[in-house]
């Protein structure tokens, strides 16, 4: 899957967890630009891993700060 | 230690702000961000609160900002909330939006572990960019009483009364039990700061800044770790000196750990408690023991005038009660008033004949206000009493709320300090309301009641002290000093041997008798014919701390031959003891007359600085534990409280037909010892164990010396 397409389901995924309207680019922080809460940053991993059918390592995936970390961390495990 | 005490931190910023913003906030009850927004808003605060949220549009009525760089008016305080993976973010904001002041609630730094470390300090570098002074990370906030401002910007539960005395803690949980407490006490307070992480402002900072807050009159302090003890001393001594405000502090870790590696007796007997309790001594700092005792003593110095002097007059309703406080007046180094003959004369005509008219006065059980009232008046009309303690315990016929009216009346005329102890708590608890709510300090118990006047009497009379400049001597050589030091390190020595440590003491002009070194029996012969018989001669070897358990030590040698027969004596032994040991020279030294044994040490603290010690010489020093430390430089007032503060101090003084030993002596060696000490901060501990002092007029000598690197 072309990093493209993951960038835009990351996009898709988190404005529907994080109920945001409008756009949201790459370096939006989920914290602090977007407002994600302890739990929301759970919510996310989870919908990521529903999104893309796979399993992320939940340590690492609580670490990603901004949606192009995100695609950098998810799209290694969608092209195994 | 490099601490900047000149940069002047924006305190004024966070504790009276004209506008704060709220960085992180949000809508979800019972979480950090929105309670703190919503004490903000409850607390009537004199400002405009912006609260900035990413998502929501407004928060609370209020119109919330994605950033702190939206908003269009000036920003004087950012209280940041967020995760603390993202508070270097907000603070890059903060920084560019001008704000020069900030509040971290946020945990997840220091506290966590290296990568939270790693996150304060980054924290701290934008700090520093853009000159913003900071309180935390990890912090429960500060809350500012003063109707200027009446910020609450913290997460407590309450907005505590106003009051005259300032809390400052490390710990955030510790906050929010004190203010419960305070609150059941009716304790009011000035300004109400948990300091978290302290990875900007510190107390040293806040004990500056209180030092002229006009709302502050009692400081308080629950420290957890001191960074900069000499910072703290400095601060803490300014404080009291120029303004009189007492500061107590609560300094949790009572451990020996600290002094459990130490090689030499001042090292061992200097763990870091014993440290603090000397330092802050020193500096005027009243130390408590528990929260209790705190706010014990806080109230008395906060309601109450200090005690000009240490005469109590005791009223009570019952006996029992005025033996124990009798009891703990003398106990707490206090004394019982003598009353004049005109009180004395004015009690008997007022209180029945069954009343005890001396001190502790006695109104009988059955006493009702009236006779409260003039045992109260006429014990402070009194010349003779300095202080008046109140005692009450529930009879049938005690009108409590009444004496306690009364007592509150009295009060507020006088100019001298009452204290109440209304013994008990279900029956007198609506005396002790009216006490409480009237600021006039009330204890369960008397013993309570002496202690807290006790501190509050001695803290008047530290008060009183004057401090000498710390004496300097012209006659030193600290460039051979600290050659002799290079030179021992170029070695890779720790240890010092006897005779390379005399050789430094010697620069400084402490009292060493004549000496040599010898390395075979011939030589040792030669240099004790040269320092004159009797002499001492003893194993110099750097490998051998303990000299007198390899038989490394001869007394009293009169003549050359035995001079040389000891050298051969001395070595064998030595080398039977610890073969392989580096033996082969000796320390020769004119033997010293016998007088008393004290100790002078040396240590140089990771948080303190050099500690100088003192105390009864000898094998026993590590037993009997009778010493006493300073923070240096000492002026000859401390060191003259030092010498006369161990137990033993009598038998430097003339007693049962013994002369009286040189003190003067003592102290010339001390302050040359300080000298040192500032002089060579290689030096990790110093052992001058014993000094030898002679009677009054012929001086002191230095008999053993260690010196460690």
């Amino acid at each position: 899957m072309e990093k493209s397409e993951v960038a835009e389901r990351v996009k898709k995924v988190t404005k529907n967890i994080l109920k945001i309207e409008g756009d949201i680019d790459d370096n939006s922080n989920f914290i602090f630009d977007l407002g994600a809460d302890s739990l929301q940053s759970v919510q996310l991993v989870a919908a990521f891993e529903e999104e893309f059918d796979v399993e992320l390592d939940e340590d690492g995936a609580l670490k990603i700060q901004t949606i192009s970390e995100a695609v950098d961390f998810i799209s290694p495990y969608v092209n195994k | 230690m490099k601490y900047d005490v000149l940069r002047s931190k924006n305190l004024e910023c966070i504790f009276y702000p004209k506008s704060v913003a709220v960085l992180g906030a949000n809508r979800v009850v019972g979480t950090v961000p929105h309670d703190l927004l919503d004490n903000i808003l409850k607390s009537d605060f004199q400002g405009v609160v912006f609260p900035v949220s990413p998502k929501e549009p407004f928060i609370k009525g209020v119109k919330a900002y994605k950033y702190v760089v939206d908003i269009e008016d000036p920003v004087d305080l950012a209280v940041i909330v967020y995760a603390s993976s993202v508070c270097h973010l907000a603070l890059e904001q903060c920084g560019k939006k001008g704000v020069k002041a900030a509040i971290i609630i946020s945990a997840g730094f220091k506290e966590v572990g290296e990568d939270g470390l790693k996150r304060e300090k980054e924290v701290k570098a934008i700090a520093d960019k853009y000159g913003i002074s900071f309180m935390g990370p990890n912090c429960l906030g500060v809350i500012n009483t003063d109707p200027l401002s009446n910020l609450n910007a913290s997460f407590a539960r309450r907005m505590p009364q106003e009051g005259n005395i300032a809390f400052l803690s490390q710990s955030g949980a510790l906050c929010t039990a004190v203010l419960d407490y305070a609150y059941a006490k009716h304790i009011g307070f000035s300004k109400f700061v948990s300091f978290g992480n302290k990875a900007d402002i510190s107390e040293i900072d806040l004990l500056y800044y209180l030092k002229d807050d006009s709302k502050t009159k009692v400081i308080l302090l629950y420290l957890e770790e001191i960074t900069y003890g000499i910072g703290l001393m400095k601060a803490a001594r300014e404080v009291i000196s120029e303004t009189g405000k007492p500061i107590l502090i609560l300094k949790s870790g009572r451990t020996k750990e600290g002094a459990a590696a130490a090689a030499s007796h001042t090292g061992s007997l200097a763990g870091s408690d014993e440290i603090c309790d000397a330092a802050f001594k020193q500096a005027g700092i009243i130390r408590c023991d528990t929260i209790e005792d705190m706010f014990n003593l806080a109230i008395a110095m906060s309601y109450q005038p200090i005690p000009a002097g240490k005469r109590v007059a005791i009223i009570t309703n019952a006996g029992g009660p005025g033996v124990l406080a009798t009891d703990s007046v003398i106990h707490e180094h206090l004394q019982l008033a003598k009353f004049s003959d005109e009180t004395t004369s004015i009690l008997k005509k007022a209180l029945p004949k069954t009343a005890n008219t001396k001190n502790p006065v006695d109104v009988i059980g059955d006493a009702r206000a009236d006779r409260y009232n003039v045992a109260i008046t006429s014990t402070l009309k009194d010349d003779n009493v300095d202080s008046v303690f109140v005692i009450l315990t529930p009879q049938s016929m005690t009108d409590i709320e009444t004496i306690a009216k009364e007592v509150v009346t009295v009060a507020k005329e006088s100019e001298k300090p009452i204290y109440t102890s209304f013994m008990g708590e279900s029956d007198v608890a609506v005396g002790i309301d009216i006490l409480q709510r009237n600021k006039i300090p009330h204890y369960i118990l008397p013993e309570s009641m002496s202690h807290a006047c006790s501190r509050a009497y001695y803290f008047g009379q530290y008060l009183q002290k004057t401090f000498l400049e710390p004496k300097i001597f012209s006659d030193v050589d600290v460039k051979k000093a600290n050659e002799l030091i290079a030179e021992a390190k170029n070695k890779g020595k720790s240890f010092l041997t006897e005779y390379e440590s005399v050789k430094i003491l010697e620069c400084f002009g402490l009292p060493v008798v004549d000496n040599g070194l010898a390395s075979s029996a011939k030589e040792a012969a030669k240099v004790a014919g040269r320092i004159g018989f009797p002499v001492v001669i003893k194993i110099a070897s750097s490998e051998i701390v303990h000299k007198s358990d390899v038989n490394g030590v001869k007394l009293n040698i009169q003549n050359e031959t035995d001079a040389a027969e000891a050298y051969t004596s001395i070595i064998q032994s030595v080398n039977e003891s610890k073969p392989g040991a580096k033996a082969k020279d000796v320390f020769v030294q004119k033997l010293i007359e016998p007088g008393q044994e004290v100790i002078l040490g040396l240590k140089n603290d990771p948080v303190f600085g050099s500690v100088i010690m003192f105390g009864l010489g000898g094998i026993f020093v590590e037993i009997l534990k009778d010493v006493s430390f300073r923070v240096a430089p000492l002026d000859r007032i401390t060191i003259e409280e030092m010498i006369s503060e161990i137990k033993a101090y009598k038998l430097l003084t003339a007693v049962r037909g013994r002369k009286a030993k040189d003190i003067e002596s003592i102290i010339t060696t001390i302050e040359r010892l300080a000298q040192l000490a500032a002089s060579c901060p290689q030096i990790k501990e110093l052992d001058i164990n014993p000094l030898i002092v002679n009677e009054e007029g012929k001086g002191c000598f230095v008999a053993d010396a260690k010196i460690m690197l």
